[in-house]
């Protein structure tokens, strides 16, 4: 427990002169791996949990490290953008490029090493938001890169920013247009991702992002880890 | 609904009885007025302990050793509130299989004695909360949220009193602009009031009431590098709050920190970090007299 005293005087204005309030002993207590826990919450629990365990402790894949979430890029943030980046495109045939955007925020836990469950994509993707394309003119990249700055930087695949601007893999001087692949929670604003309301959306489809990362930790078996900095 | 307002009205009158006793008792042994503040903030659905391959807080938190460390210091101490500041769904499996009921029945067996709403609470829309909230023998406290041209109407309150021991400690909750947060559709018509104009519209009704510390429960966040609003700005902008029980981003606070308030008095901050891994304390003593000119001794 931290040793310490504050002795705050609420004397000022509305109080009588003899009243104070005294702070002292203020801590923050670990629940650590040890502590001791109530039964009986436990048996509250438990029936909750066990109804889940078919699906939750399912195995989807095995991780070889610990991905972790650090901006302004770490490895989470490249597997979770280049899973879906991968996932949406490896079968269509794009006249102009894409690049996939998501939100550092929308990545709610981390992966740690060893066998991945159901529960565990879950947790790092608790939202039910679906996969959304939005096509945006070549104009607005400048207020993208300067946003992906600002925030210090989200999760990015196929495109990475360089001396203040966002290189995008594939684009040349003929395309007018970019694909953003997104969530419909980005799409629509969130996050102040105000840009994306300047393009048009091309379809907010009913697969949500968790069944596409889902889908590509099953396909890998053991996650891939890419450690490059998008954001330089 | 009718058998939850049956049962806290018959809790309230329990509690009033236990007051009688507990000042009869502290006027014959001369106690101390001592005030013992529990609180969480983010929990996220975390009802489980964190998984032991963690790489960070390997094995902590979970509900049941939560609830274990409340009862030991409702044990070894006499006055005793328990708060959360919010974002208390949507993280695990939990969340998307039961929709925040396992949530509210655990506050309830763990005695929560208030919350406020936090971004997160309003993932599954006003509809889902509300069913959520049957489980909840506790108030929601949100008085900057108004919730008066949507379902919630009249299911949240701006603040409540709390008497322990003598003392009268008034509580109210602040909640974090929606805007660019939340879809619009998960809470409608809800109107959001300027959180720190509010808050001190709050604390000063509270001091009228003639309450002897005002709490506020913050799901601003703590500090931003830009001009949002924070506990930090709310701290600087405010007068007569005396603690922020904090949320929202996340802050792990090896102790509390201080603000000085508009009138220049102290305000005290706090916050616990996320998923339950920590439990937050704050003692406060009442009838020791003032001992030194400065406002604030810290040892």
């Amino acid at each position: 427990m931290t040793k310490m005293l504050w002795i705050i005087c609420i004397g000022a204005g509305l109080m009588s002169c003899s009243s104070h309030l005294v702070l002292h002993q203020t801590s923050l207590i670990p629940l650590s791996k040890e502590a001791v826990f109530v039964s009986e919450t436990e048996e509250v629990i438990k029936p909750y949990r066990d109804s889940m365990a078919t699906v939750m402790n399912k195995h989807v894949a095995y991780s070889p490290c610990n991905f972790v979430l650090e901006r302004p890029s770490s490895n989470l943030m490249n597997w979770v953008a280049d899973a879906l980046f991968v996932n949406q495109t490896k079968t269509v045939r794009l006249s102009q490029p894409a690049f996939c955007l998501l939100n550092f925020g929308g990545l709610r836990a981390t992966l740690n090493k060893g066998e991945i469950l159901m529960g565990d994509l879950y947790k790092l993707m608790p939202f039910d938001n679906t996969i959304t394309w939005v096509e945006i003119p070549v104009g607005l990249l400048p207020e993208i890169a300067a946003y992906l700055l600002k925030t210090g930087g989200e999760p990015l695949s196929n495109a990475y920013i360089e001396n203040g601007k966002i290189v995008v893999n594939g684009l040349n001087e003929n395309h007018s247009h970019v694909w953003i692949i997104t969530s419909d929670y980005l799409a629509n604003g969130g996050d102040n991702m105000l840009f994306f309301k300047k393009g048009s959306t091309y379809s907010s489809k009913t697969t949500t992002l968790r069944d596409a990362l889902i889908e590509e930790a099953t396909y890998q078996e053991n996650l891939l880890e890419i450690i490059d900095k998008r954001i330089r | 609904m009718e058998r939850r307002k049956f049962i806290r009205n018959a809790s309230l009158g329990l509690t009033g009885l236990a007051f009688v006793h507990q000042g009869l008792g502290q006027a014959m042994n001369a106690k101390s007025k001592k005030l013992t503040i529990l609180h969480t903030n983010d929990t996220h659905s975390n009802i489980d302990p964190l998984p032991d391959n963690h790489p960070k807080y390997p094995g902590m938190g979970g509900v049941a050793k939560r609830h274990a460390l409340i009862k030991k210091i409702r044990s070894e101490e006499q006055h005793v509130l328990l708060f959360d500041a919010g974002d208390i769904f949507q993280g695990t499996p939990y969340f998307n299989t039961f929709k925040g009921h396992l949530e509210m029945k655990l506050m309830t067996a763990m005695g929560y004695d208030a919350a406020t709403m936090g971004n997160h609470d309003f993932d599954i829309g006003l509809d889902g909360f509300i069913d959520a909230q049957t489980h909840a023998d506790f108030p929601f406290l949100c008085s900057n949220y108004d919730f008066s041209n949507t379902i919630m109407e009249g299911k949240t309150q701006a603040h409540t009193i709390f008497y322990k021991g003598g003392m009268k400690i008034g509580v109210f909750g602040i909640g974090v602009n929606l805007e660019s947060l939340v879809p619009n559709a998960n809470y409608g018509k809800m109107i959001y009031k300027d959180p720190i104009e509010t808050a001190n519209q709050q604390a000063a009704t509270l001091t009228e009431k003639g309450c002897d510390i005002v709490i506020c429960l913050s799901h601003l966040g703590h500090e931003y590098k830009d001009d949002r609003p924070s506990d930090r700005l709310m701290a600087k902008n405010t007068r007569n709050i005396h603690l922020i029980l904090g949320g929202h981003s996340h802050t792990f606070l090896e102790k509390p920190v201080l603000e000085s308030n508009l009138d220049g008095v102290p305000v005290l901050i706090n916050q616990t970090g996320w998923a339950g891994i920590n439990l937050g304390r704050i003692d406060i003593d009442f009838d020791q007299k003032f001992v030194k000119g400065n406002s604030i001794k810290v040892e």
